[in-house]
């Protein structure tokens, strides 16, 4: 089953518990230590940093001692295949730490199997709404969930969401949350989930946002408000400075953006509760690389960087992030509509497309994907110039168009953003194209280095 | 407060189809307890929402009830999306029996069901062509007056009687969001050019550059309600 390859991460477990329904209960029970990580943006980075921290406290073991369910495979089939690949014949796992990332809506049917003694919340955003049904339902689970455990709670202060989590899950809460300092005064009316009270259904009132909804807020009304954070985070757009849980550390970060800043808090706030040394912290953020779609680059001829976007939140910081860097570039964006994005693409129009056309220095923009027409519909009604606009509904020859047009206007990078089913093909023809561009002495060079 | 699912995406629709065409229009978003004089508008958007927020907003509408329905008797256009669309009708009967109360505009009720009624929809309707877009509602509704359209692919105003959506005087009520504008230009302009009529000014509606839209239109109708693609 393995030489399926990567994209299969979710594939063993799903033969495994059809089989037999009982074995999440069975391998999880063995378990001695469990942490989840679950919400709507970030789990799988922060999970992924949370685990290569924990990893790096103890050089004398391998780097899988702790169990990870890679990838983003976090529904019940791809937690069952993380244990199975610790599992021996006889059925007892080999390690029994694991650090899990799991879909909210999946966090109360597996509740009962593991034994959970820590879940981080990173966020509730707006996501896959056709998934779920609706906002609060995601509420809803993660609450469902985290009252089925016998676990503290590591939350988002910054969310009023992860705060009405916090104070009605009747299970002990520790939160984390950026310096009030750093919240900025809105640019523009977006849509912004939780922008009402979830106790009294009252406006909540912000002194300001850090990004999306996340922010210095309280409700004039009933007093619910942001609490003041047990770990707290400064950002200035490298490093991050965290207070609490110990002396004040700077720590030099290997991911980029604000959202990115709160995944490495929550991951170091979790490594800290658990007695983690900071040299450990730094060591594994230094070693540290990315999930597929988080600002890789990749060398193809001009550089071209690859983005997941699958949701309003998720997408404003990848455009906000891209549209801040001062150069003309060429972007490329692939949506696709099958059930893994989200059947529903209403979300483009709740991202924030208007930053493209007036700051965002994009000479020419080629959409793509199931959804090609849609996408480029959106950035007309953004404002963008319908001249500048192509739909090309082939991803392969989208990217091809992508390049040579930058090429041909001398611009310096290509963005590439993708729904979710469109990014494992979108990296597979970045990284074809970036191993042509190569020059063929350090191809030669790097290929003789392998045995 | 209802403008969860891309409504936003209605209004802008809106808003550039008046400006290439070098028409004035101006927005007023509507919080919960702002007092609102319907004769001050021209055209009115009611959006979607979660159970709780819809349950907030009918609560504050309501208290304005008789001038609601005085303005729609009168002609008010009115777009009315998923949420907003049940909103006004008589009730929407939630799993438990409550019944919460609507503002009462139309002869209209609805009923939670399951299973959620959730995927990609067309319809035909007489006064504007194909609709397209996508619905994901719980509530079955059933009303007495005309419907927007047929339903060519999807399930509709309930997945039972084939129709979807509601026409009466000059309010358009429907479940279909995606959003729903900007797919389908006629309906937009539809809209716009009743409200012209009714805020009293003479304009016509030069045709627009619609490539971009009609490609989109074409692409949906093409993989969905035709014969079921490969997937």
């Amino acid at each position: 089953m393995r030489l399926t390859g990567r994209r299969a991460t979710s594939f063993p477990g799903l033969v495994a518990l059809r089989l037999s329904p009982s074995l999440l209960g069975r391998l999880g029970r063995q378990l001695k230590k469990c942490i989840v990580v679950t919400g709507t943006n970030g789990k799988t980075t922060a999970s992924r940093l949370l685990a290569a921290i924990l990893a790096a406290q103890d050089p004398q073991e391998p780097p899988d001692a702790w169990i990870h369910n890679a990838e983003g495979a976090n529904l019940a089939q791809g937690v069952v295949s993380a244990l199975l690949e610790h599992t021996d014949w006889r059925g007892r796992l080999q390690w029994t730490r694991a650090v899990l990332e799991i879909d909210e809506a999946t966090l109360p049917r597996v509740a009962h199997d593991l034994p959970v003694q820590w879940v981080v919340v990173t966020n509730v955003f707006r996501d896959q709404l056709d998934r779920y049904g609706e906002l609060d339902t995601t509420v809803r689970k993660i609450l469902e969930g985290i009252r089925d455990m016998q676990a503290t709670v590591l939350l988002n202060a910054d969310d009023p969401l992860s705060r009405y989590i916090g104070l009605t899950a009747g299970r002990p809460a520790v939160y984390y949350g950026m310096e009030r300092g750093m919240a900025k005064p809105p640019e523009r009316e977006t849509m912004r989930d939780g922008t009402l009270c979830l106790r009294c259904g009252r406006p909540l009132r912000y002194e300001g946002f850090f990004y999306g909804q996340l922010g210095v807020y309280e409700c004039p009304a009933c007093g619910f408000a942001r609490p003041s954070p047990d770990f707290m985070g400064e950002y200035d757009g490298a490093s991050l400075r965290v207070t609490g849980g110990g002396a004040p550390a700077r720590f030099q970060l290997p991911v980029r953006g604000v959202f990115n800043a709160y995944n490495a808090l929550a991951a170091i706030a979790m490594a800290r509760l658990q007695g983690v040394p900071d040299s450990a912290v730094e060591e594994a953020l230094r070693r540290y690389r990315g999930p597929l779609g988080r600002m890789q680059v990749y060398g193809t001829d001009p550089a071209s960087v690859l983005n997941l976007v699958k949701n309003p939140a998720g997408c404003d910081t990848v455009l906000e992030t891209l549209c801040g860097e001062d150069v003309d570039k060429v972007l490329c964006i692939a949506i696709n509509d099958l059930a893994a994005d989200g059947r529903d693409v209403s979300w483009l129009w709740d991202a924030d497309f208007e930053r493209i056309p007036e700051r965002g220095r994009a000479v020419l923009c080629v959409t793509t994907g199931l959804r090609a027409e849609d996408m480029a519909l959106r950035l007309k009604y953004a404002g963008y110039p319908t001249g500048r606009l192509e739909v090309v509904p082939d991803p392969d020859a989208a990217l091809d168009r992508s390049l040579e047009a930058a090429r041909a206007h001398g611009v310096p990078v290509v963005h590439v953003l993708a729904t979710y089913t469109a990014l494992y093909p979108m990296a597979e023809a970045l990284r074809r194209r970036a191993a042509a561009a190569e020059p063929a002495p350090a191809r030669a060079a790097r290929e003789g280095e392998r045995p | 407060m209802l403008n969860l699912y891309a409504d936003r995406g209605n209004v802008q629709t809106l808003l550039r189809r008046c400006e290439w065409r070098g028409l004035h229009a101006h927005v007023t978003p509507v919080r919960r307890h702002d007092e609102v004089r319907l004769r001050d508008y021209h055209l009115v958007l009611i959006g979607g929402g979660s159970d709780r927020e819809q349950a907030l907003v009918a609560e504050a509408l309501r208290r304005r009830r008789r001038e609601w329905k005085a303005a729609v008797e009168d002609g008010l256009p009115v777009l009315a999306v998923c949420g907003g669309y049940q909103l006004l009708g008589e009730y929407y009967q939630l799993p438990d029996g409550t019944k919460v109360p609507g503002l009462e505009l139309l002869d209209l009720v609805t009923t939670a069901g399951r299973p959620r009624l959730i995927g990609n929809i067309a319809i035909e309707s007489p006064e504007v062509g194909t609709v397209v877009g996508f619905e994901n509602h719980g509530g079955r509704t059933v009303h007495r007056h005309a419907p927007l359209g047929t339903v060519l692919r999807g399930h509709g105003n309930n997945g039972r009687d084939g129709y979807e959506g509601v026409r009466y005087r000059n309010v358009v009520g429907t479940y279909i969001h995606g959003p729903l504008l900007p797919k389908n230009p006629r309906l937009a302009d539809f809209l716009l050019s009743l409200a012209a009529a009714y805020a009293g000014v003479a304009v016509d509606f030069p045709p627009l550059d619609d490539e971009l839209e009609w490609a989109a239109h074409r692409a949906f109708l093409t993989r969905h309600a035709g014969v079921r693609g490969p997937r």
